[in-house]
């Protein structure tokens, strides 16, 4: 390895990268436009629950329901309150016959209508019926005899409010290191395609100076866009060492597929269509952590799952190496392996 | 003893079941030109790229200014220039850029790359962008960026093929300004006249074997026909064509019997082409 060949192999890719009208169009404009993408979501979280309740006569154990993180508002009327759950004024809807308590004491049962909105999650309805239920417990004197204790396995991911911003900043940067890809990419094919490495290779330069310059090359312009656009989302206010470790290994593994794809692409279009279904692979780990709750564990063969997961995890949880080092481990080892493999399929088609 | 700049030993290689290369045996001399000539898949970039270390022999070995060259590649490459067929430049790069790439990673220094593009007439080119270039000024371009260097060998592959006259005029001078330099050249062409009026030895590469390998003037004398082309007036005024063959006993004979006979109105001699050997060796031409 000749690292002076190398450094004028690098800053002949990167001149070229530079000169890439398109490419440098869709670099700068991707980095403003995700900028801007969070700075227009919620950088806040509210946690209440609004509910609508109608009762002629509120129960006192009612009255209690603000302290548990619920806001309550009272309705004069159930038709307005139908109205109101229907416009999404309230999530839910409660109304209470003016007969509820009398017919508690009796040993009837009233009749309880819930009003839920159209988007409400399952989880809501099952926890508002048993809401109802345990209050009409309560009022009519059977305490539930059963003491129920939780305990969350781990960091408590859920428990933890995380504004809407902040849940996308994985997102985010995962988009701006496997954008990379595109780019060299197609870096990559223009130069075997066009017979310039062939050239080179007849130079002192060796397989190996042109796979560490292009290394080089590609992970220096994703990590750096990365780095960048954490920095300005408050992304590495926490643990900064992590989060530069981890986004480097990302920018690796943006390298490593860049190989791959410009091993069996001829040109842009082909770049293209080779590096979009990669693109959408990667960031569907990114999607459970917008969505908690939302893709099961099989997720967890993508590589860029444990790249989000250690982002998401230390930037927005403020998580040590103690609690990433797993994930960082399985990222590096995908690298590796699809650094490898790259290199192996690219030097085939080189030679 | 001469110094060989190349030496083939037994250079053999094969796709799968296709023999490309096969066993084949040559040295070049220093400061020699060496026209190397066959018909498309005779083996001829097959055998440049296992002398320039492109790919690895299945067989034999290529030595180059004294090395092995599959044990000494980068030392072989940093004293070779290679002028590819195909035109692989950096066409978003200016033909300065183009050429200081290639010096820095020779690690020339000082490099002028004025210098080197006014040897290819293209002084006044060098700081347009190569993609706005002609075919021709590319090829001129690709001579230059081979000489970045001072290579001791210079591989030209087809470097004056589709070119206008005057950008093949130009290259045909700078081949010969680097043999007077003392640098050995390779060179790989179809154009007969080419290698004929450059070469200091032609090889005739068929189906992967050498079947010729000498200097152009003996492979005329050995495989070659010489002849009067001769046109005669007849009785009627007509003119009719006559051929005596040269180099036989019957030559002298015939010549006097034609002119104590006819009324010789035209005489042209013939001489055999490079491409007419080759068809005679091979039975099949170079352009097949």
């Amino acid at each position: 390895m000749n690292w002076r060949i190398i450094g004028t192999l690098v800053s002949k890719d990167l001149s070229l990268f530079f000169r890439k009208k398109g490419i440098l169009a869709i670099t700068i404009l991707g980095l403003v436009f995700y900028l801007i993408i969070y700075f227009v979501m919620p950088g806040t979280v509210s946690e209440n629950l609004k509910i609508g309740i109608h009762a002629p006569e509120l129960p006192p154990v009612f009255q209690h329901l603000p302290e548990e993180g619920l806001e309550i508002s009272i309705v004069d009327s159930e038709e307005i309150l139908r109205q109101s759950v229907s416009d999404g004024t309230y999530i839910v809807g409660i109304s209470l016959p003016p007969d509820f308590i009398e017919k508690l004491n009796t040993g009837q049962k009233p009749d309880v209508n819930l009003y839920f909105t159209a988007d409400a999650p399952e989880e809501i309805r099952v926890a508002m019926e048993t809401l109802v239920n345990e209050f009409a417990s309560t009022l009519t004197g059977q305490v539930m005899t059963v003491e129920v204790s939780e305990e969350i396995l781990g960091q408590d991911l859920l428990g933890t409010p995380v504004p809407p911003r902040d849940r996308l900043r994985p997102l985010l940067a995962i988009f701006i290191i496997f954008m990379e890809i595109l780019g060299l990419a197609n870096l990559i094919s223009e130069e075997v395609e066009r017979r310039t490495a062939q050239a080179l290779l007849v130079t002192p330069a060796t397989v190996i100076d042109l796979f560490t310059a292009k290394g080089i090359a590609g992970i220096g312009l994703a990590f750096v866009q990365a780095v960048l656009f954490m920095a300005i989302v408050g992304g590495m206010n926490v643990n900064p060492m992590i989060i530069l470790v981890v986004l480097f290994i990302g920018a690796a593994l943006a390298t490593g597929l860049a190989f791959l794809i410009s091993a069996f692409a001829k040109d842009f279009m082909s770049v293209l269509a080779w590096s979009i279904p990669v693109l959408v692979i990667l960031i569907v780990p990114s999607l459970g952590v917008m969505i908690p709750g939302a893709i099961t564990g099989w997720v967890k063969v993508i590589p860029s799952y444990y790249l989000v997961d250690a982002v998401h995890r230390v930037a927005n949880y403020g998580s040590g190496w103690g609690d990433v080092w797993t994930s960082l481990l399985i990222l590096f080892g995908y690298t590796i392996v699809i650094i490898g493999f790259g290199i192996l399929v690219l030097r085939r088609k080189l030679q | 003893m001469t110094d060989y700049a190349i030496i083939a030993e037994d250079l053999t290689y094969y796709y799968d079941d296709l023999t490309a290369v096969n066993h084949i045996n040559f040295q070049v001399a220093e400061g020699e030109i060496l026209g190397f000539l066959g018909p498309n898949g005779a083996g001829k970039t097959t055998t440049v790229k296992m002398l320039t270390g492109q790919m690895k022999p299945r067989g034999g070995r290529a030595v180059l200014l004294g090395m092995d060259v599959a044990k000494n590649i980068e030392k072989v490459q940093g004293n070779i220039g290679v002028c590819f067929e195909t035109t692989n430049l950096y066409e978003q790069m200016t033909a300065i850029e183009n050429l200081n790439l290639f010096a820095r990673l020779f690690g020339v220094k000082p490099f002028y790359a004025i210098e080197y593009l006014s040897r290819v007439g293209l002084e006044g080119r060098g700081k347009d962008k190569v993609e706005t270039y002609s075919k021709g000024m590319k090829q001129r371009l690709m001579v230059a960026r081979s000489l970045v260097n001072r290579p001791q060998i210079l591989f030209l592959d087809e470097p004056t093929a589709g070119l206008d006259p005057a950008s093949s005029e130009a290259i045909r001078e700078v081949i010969l300004r680097e043999k007077e330099r003392g640098a050995t050249v390779f060179l790989t062409t179809h154009d007969m006249m080419e290698a004929d009026k450059l070469s200091d030895r032609v090889v005739f590469m068929n189906q992967g074997n050498i079947v010729a390998l000498d200097t152009p003037l003996n492979l005329k004398r050995q495989y070659g026909r010489r002849a009067l082309k001769v046109k005669v007036a007849t009785g009627s005024g007509a003119l009719e064509d006559r051929e005596i063959v040269l180099d036989t006993p019957e030559t002298p004979s015939n010549i006097q019997e034609l002119f104590m006979h006819e009324q010789v109105v035209t005489v042209h001699s013939e001489e055999a082409t490079l491409e007419d050997i080759f068809i005679n060796i091979t039975g099949r031409g170079l352009t097949e």
